[in-house]
């Protein structure tokens, strides 16, 4: 498992009920469908509520982290599959 | 420092693993069972539960619930591979880790949150790589100690997440029944009962000189766990206390009478036990054979040698001696052969040359088992005889070292 904490940029679908679904990823240039969520939860810092997900592709299990004081997503780690 | 410790628990670990081998399994109710003679039902897929069928249950019972219930012999071996990995995959997020059985484990993350920064994101971390690895679920618990992690772990089934913070301690332990807590049994709850205690609020509060009459020692633990305090550290593999003994067991495949048939089983066992203790260099001087009867009467007797046994042969040779003196008064339904009182000496060089025919003969033997497996050299007599019988996983399974059973 590779810890990182980088800026990415994700397609999103923000639900009517509030839900946040990510759709693809990109990194390093390369496209990455999000075949399955396998978890979601929220974590509180300070004021702000972080919003994390556990997505796979078809060959890694990624965590992003979303933001939504600024509306920005961050890749916090890789594992191959 | 408050600690944070971590309980996983595999939830219905056996059939789990069952249906992620065989797709054509997933989502049926299926059951897993010790052997084809001996139907009793050891782990119960969530689709079976749902029909109400549960562990321990027979076959034939669940079915009845159940017309549709898939049964599987259990794989012993497949399923300690799984849980060597799983726990190897524990060991990424703290050294801390103390495999509680082949299915659970607690974890000290104390230590841990600068790396990985919540109890939380462990968590998530731990279930979503076990998922996507395996296939599996489990549920986690988290909790200020161990007690309470393991409470936590089970509020939540299947897949789910328990996190019990110091402060709402009273409130959880107020209504709940006190044998909901690991290490209160069935006996121990009914004991309780006639105090007038169903609840750990109750006993939280109960005259602690009350129950010290009634319990002993363990009426101080008793209130100890009723208020949610554990002290106990987790225990890392490297750090375990030495082993005291080693031994095997196994259900028969039907119950014997036959002292011969018997003596055959007790060949078997004497050679798993000593298998184990000469891989690690164990010789022990006191021998215990435990005999469980059709109607489930157990007892066991113990012989001290006047030397240290490791070679299978004089394992069996003390076991039939204890065979000999005991009147069997039923059909004989379960054997068991414990080595123990470990002798600090260690091997004694043999004084006849016959003796050390035999040594030589035992270290080709496990030479050729060690590479091939085991019993792939084995004694004659148990040619075509090697019980096939409930090779249920021991509790004190672990993943390697002396406690590491090889359940061939």
């Amino acid at each position: 498992m590779q810890e990182l904490s980088s800026d990415i940029r994700v397609a999103v679908i923000f639900g009517p009920d509030g839900r946040i679904r990510p759709v693809w990823f990109e990194l390093k240039r390369r496209r990455h469908d999000v075949r399955t969520i396998t978890n979601r939860w929220r974590e509180r810092r300070g004021a702000i509520v972080q919003w994390h997900f556990h997505v796979t592709d078809d060959g890694a299990l990624f965590e992003l982290m979303f933001n939504p004081n600024d509306a920005t997503w961050q890749l916090l780690c890789i594992e191959a599959l | 420092m408050e600690r944070i410790i971590l309980h996983v628990d595999m939830n219905a670990f056996f059939a789990a693993v069952e249906q992620q081998s065989n797709p054509a399994l997933r989502g049926k109710p299926i059951v897993v069972v010790g052997s084809a003679a001996r139907t009793v039902i050891l782990t119960a897929s969530y689709e079976a539960r749902a029909f109400g069928v549960k562990t321990g249950m027979r076959v034939f019972e669940a079915r009845r619930l159940c017309p549709q219930l898939i049964s599987v012999p259990v794989s012993n071996r497949l399923y300690a591979h799984v849980s060597a990995e799983i726990m190897k995959m524990l060991a990424d997020y703290t050294p801390l880790v103390q495999v509680f059985s082949i299915d659970e484990a607690f974890l000290d993350i104390s230590g841990s949150l600068g790396l990985f920064a919540t109890p939380q994101r462990i968590a998530y971390l731990i279930k979503s790589r076990i998922k996507t690895r395996f296939g599996l679920t489990c549920s986690v618990g988290i909790a200020p100690n161990k007690l309470l992690a393991k409470l936590a772990s089970e509020m939540q089934k299947p897949d789910g997440l328990t996190i019990i913070r110091p402060e709402e301690v009273p409130a959880i332990l107020q209504n709940l029944p006190v044998g909901e807590l690991c290490g209160i049994g069935r006996q121990t709850s009914r004991q309780l009962a006639l105090l007038g205690i169903t609840t750990c609020g109750q006993l939280a509060v109960f005259p602690r000189e009350i129950l010290r009459r009634k319990f002993g020692i363990v009426g101080d633990q008793l209130l100890r766990m009723a208020q949610g305090l554990d002290d106990s550290p987790v225990i890392a593999a490297a750090d375990e206390e030495e082993v005291k003994s080693i031994g095997h067991s196994t259900t028969l495949a039907q119950d014997l009478s036959d002292r011969s048939a018997i003596s055959v089983v007790l060949l078997q066992l004497a050679e798993m036990v000593g298998r184990r203790s000469r891989r690690y260099a164990l010789a022990g001087r006191t021998l215990t054979m435990t005999v469980r009867y059709a109607d489930f009467t157990t007892f066991s007797r113990q012989t001290k040698q006047s030397r240290p046994l490791t070679l299978s042969v004089d394992i069996y040779h003390a076991a039939l001696k204890i065979l000999d003196a005991i009147v069997l008064e039923q059909p004989v339904r379960l054997l068991g052969i414990t080595l123990s009182g470990w002798d600090a000496a260690g091997q004694q060089l043999p004084l006849f040359n016959e003796d050390g025919r035999e040594q030589r003969m035992t270290a080709a033997m496990d030479s050729v088992n060690n590479r091939l497996g085991d019993f792939t050299v084995t004694f004659a007599s148990l040619l075509d005889k090697l019980n096939k019988g409930s090779h249920v996983i021991s509790p004190a399974w672990r993943p390697e070292g002396v406690r590491h059973i090889d359940m061939s």
